[in-house]
């Protein structure tokens, strides 16, 4: 007999799609949507007629309500208002006695007045949905927006639906009493609904709807008999069936509702944790940074005392200084210079990790070929073959790239200084994605068992008495290459000449490729 | 009083300022030194006021001055100097420890007119004074109103 609500929450569950096609239906223009209401109604009068026609007694309820259900939901509120009384006039001209007028005798009038509240609360109740659907949606961005372009007020609406229940279940009550039709199931279980909204707990919907089965059974035994005795048991079975339906989905939407606020609590305990980290993350940062600053400015200060101090006693006593005394004052010299480039080595590797990498596409051939004119300007005439494969092209931060490849080649230049000729050779090897320059010397090499070791900052395989420097140049090259996505490794043996890889990943966009490299 | 521009230095480490000093008269740079000792002490000096109040109203030539200085550090100084319009015109060159791109950038927005980086190396240090006196101070033109000539 009343299948109609039990419709609309089923659609409730049914699609989200349907309730984002609403909105842009919402938002379509008046004249569609009222259209849409007349035609719900004409619909559901020209099926109710007909339904009387051929003996469905009784279905005009269910249609009209049914009518107002789609309008509802599809169209809005105003749409619904106007379907609500179209359903009330058709209602009492073509179904209320006297029928073919507007009159209405005085024992239908609470019938008329049933039908009504019914159409009025259904209405109600489906706005009502709609809202607590929206509220309870997870929030996709785009959601979130639709929830604010809703009618405020909808889920307002909520808070008197059991009110509205009881207003409800009290018309029922005097219909059915004075009334021959029974409507109880529908109210029952609309009631059902109503009140699980209300409730925060799955254990008291079931247990509402419980008492609903039972009342159902109970009315069944009770009411007088309403035409044949299968008409009893039809309406009992979809009293009991919408029931049903409808505490599956409060059920489960209360089910929903718990696992999104479980979510939402998890996502925001991880944000918090996020935020936290990304503090703690920049306060270290600061930290270096500071802590860079202050050796940049402090630790070079003393420094410069010493060695200016010391020229200045040299100067002082020169004459009185015995070889001895030069002697201590050299050396004092000599270690405060190479403590005045570790700081400089130093604050520049640091200065690479925070630096900001801008990358370009850069001529890995074009840097070699300034890095060696650079080298060979330096070396004044020493016997070295420099032998120059084909480069590629990559994407990365031109001045840090020029940094890897100069320490790269004075350190070939460096370790092959004992060599009457030199032998230094520059080329590339395709590595899938990547790819891999490489720098080979037949220089002093080194022992591959502290290959480990030789990226090190401030590791040195070599005496310095032997060779000069910091130690630090290995440690910016493979610290550049990893910032680049990059990975550097080493071969050698010991007199045998040594061979440095980089990887670099290749630059992929050709047309730009060519317009910069021509 | 010389003829010559007066050098206003402003340095809170006194072997700096010794050597600051030892670098200008190797040269046998004839040009007054002021030393001021913080930033504080170095705006006394060029607005007149507390000991300075006796001093005759002229801009020094140069200003090298320090960036890490107690109370008033030199990059407010600078911007102090910049925003004032008796004062905005005097040559003002940073003579620093720091090799911070950031300090740099400062400088050159507060519109310094030179930065120079203390070398660690004295033979090196001594000559970027030496170097930076004779032009700054004698082969410089400086701004109208800056020269100690009245007298």
């Amino acid at each position: 007999m009343t299948i109609h609500p039990a419709d609309g929450s089923t659609r409730v569950t049914a699609k989200r799609s349907l309730a984002r096609w609403n909105l842009e239906f919402e938002r379509g223009r008046p004249p569609i949507r009222y259209g849409f209401s007349v035609v719900c109604v004409a619909v559901a009068l020209g099926l109710a007629l007909a339904g009387r026609r051929y003996g469905f007694g009784d279905a005009e309820l269910p249609l009209f309500d049914l009518a107002i259900v789609v309008v509802t939901w599809f169209a809005g509120i105003g749409p619904s208002a106007l379907a609500v009384a179209l359903s009330t006039a058709s209602f009492d001209y073509f179904f209320v006695e006297p029928i073919y007028s507007f009159e209405v005798s005085r024992q239908e009038l609470p019938y008329l007045f049933v039908f009504i509240a019914f159409a009025a609360i259904t209405a109600w109740f489906v706005v009502a949905l709609q809202g607590a659907m929206s509220d309870f949606s997870v929030p996709a961005r785009s959601d979130s927006n639709a929830i604010e372009q809703r009618p405020a007020g909808r889920s307002d609406a909520l808070r008197f639906l059991p009110i509205a229940t009881a207003l409800c279940a009290g018309a029922v009550f005097v219909a059915d009493t004075v009334t021959t039709t029974d409507i109880a199931f529908s109210t029952l279980y609309t009631a059902v609904v109503l009140m699980t909204a209300r409730f925060s707990s799955v254990e008291g919907i079931v247990r509402v709807a419980a008492g609903c089965v039972a009342l159902t059974i109970f009315s069944y035994y009770l009411s007088p008999p309403v035409g044949p005795d299968y008409q009893g048991i039809f309406n009992a079975g979809i009293g009991l069936a919408a029931i049903g339906l409808t505490t599956l989905f409060a059920v489960q939407q209360k089910t929903a509702e718990a696992s999104v606020r479980r979510q939402s609590s998890e996502i925001r305990k991880l944000n918090d944790e996020l935020s936290k980290r990304a503090r703690d993350l920049e306060a270290s940062n600061d930290e270096l940074e500071s802590f860079a600053y202050s050796v940049s400015h402090d630790l070079r200060a003393p420094l410069r005392h010493v060695d200016a101090f010391s020229e200045l006693l040299q100067k002082h006593i020169a004459s009185s200084l015995d070889e001895k005394g030069r002697r201590y004052i050299k050396t004092i010299l000599e270690s405060s210079k190479r403590m005045g480039n570790l700081i400089d080595d130093l604050l520049a590797f640091s200065r690479i990790g925070r630096a900001e990498a801008r990358t370009t596409l850069v001529s890995i051939d074009q840097l070699v070929k300034d890095a060696v004119a650079e080298i060979e300007q330096e070396i004044g005439k020493r016997n070295i073959v420099w032998k120059i494969n084909p480069l590629p092209v990559c994407y990365g931060d031109r001045s840090m790239l020029r940094l890897v490849i100069a320490n790269l080649l004075s350190n070939a230049v460096k370790f092959t200084r004992m060599r009457d000729k030199a032998e230094i050779e520059i080329g590339c090897v395709n590595a899938g994605n990547d790819v891999e320059v490489f720098v080979r010397d037949n220089g002093a090499g080194f022992d591959m068992q502290y290959v480990d070791k030789l990226f090190g900052v401030f590791q040195r395989l070599h005496l310095p008495e032997q060779f000069e420097g910091t130690g630090i140049g290995l440690a910016t090259v493979r610290r550049i290459i990893h910032r680049h996505g990059g990975e550097v490794r080493a071969k050698g043996g010991v007199d045998q000449g040594a061979t440095f890889y980089f990887s670099l990943p290749k630059a992929q966009d050709r047309p730009e490729r060519s317009v910069k490299t021509s | 009083m010389s003829g010559l521009g007066r050098v206003l230095l402003v340095e809170d480490d006194p072997k700096d300022v010794e050597l600051t000093l030892t670098a200008l008269a190797e040269y046998n740079l004839a040009n007054e030194v002021v030393i001021t000792r913080d930033g504080e002490q170095a705006l006394d000096y060029l607005y007149c006021r507390g000991e300075f109040s006796a001093r005759s109203n002229d801009n020094p030539a140069v200003m090298l001055l320090d960036l890490k200085l107690p109370k008033v550090d030199g990059l407010e100084v600078l911007q102090q100097i910049r925003s004032d319009e008796r004062l905005k015109l005097i040559p003002v060159v940073v003579l620093t420890s720091s090799h911070e791109e950031r300090d740099l950038v400062r400088s050159y927005r507060l519109g310094v007119n030179a930065y120079v980086v203390k070398p660690v190396d004295f033979h090196e240090f001594v000559n970027a004074i030496k170097e930076l006196g004779v032009f700054w101070a004698v082969i410089n033109q400086p701004p109208p109103g800056s020269l100690g000539k009245a007298q």
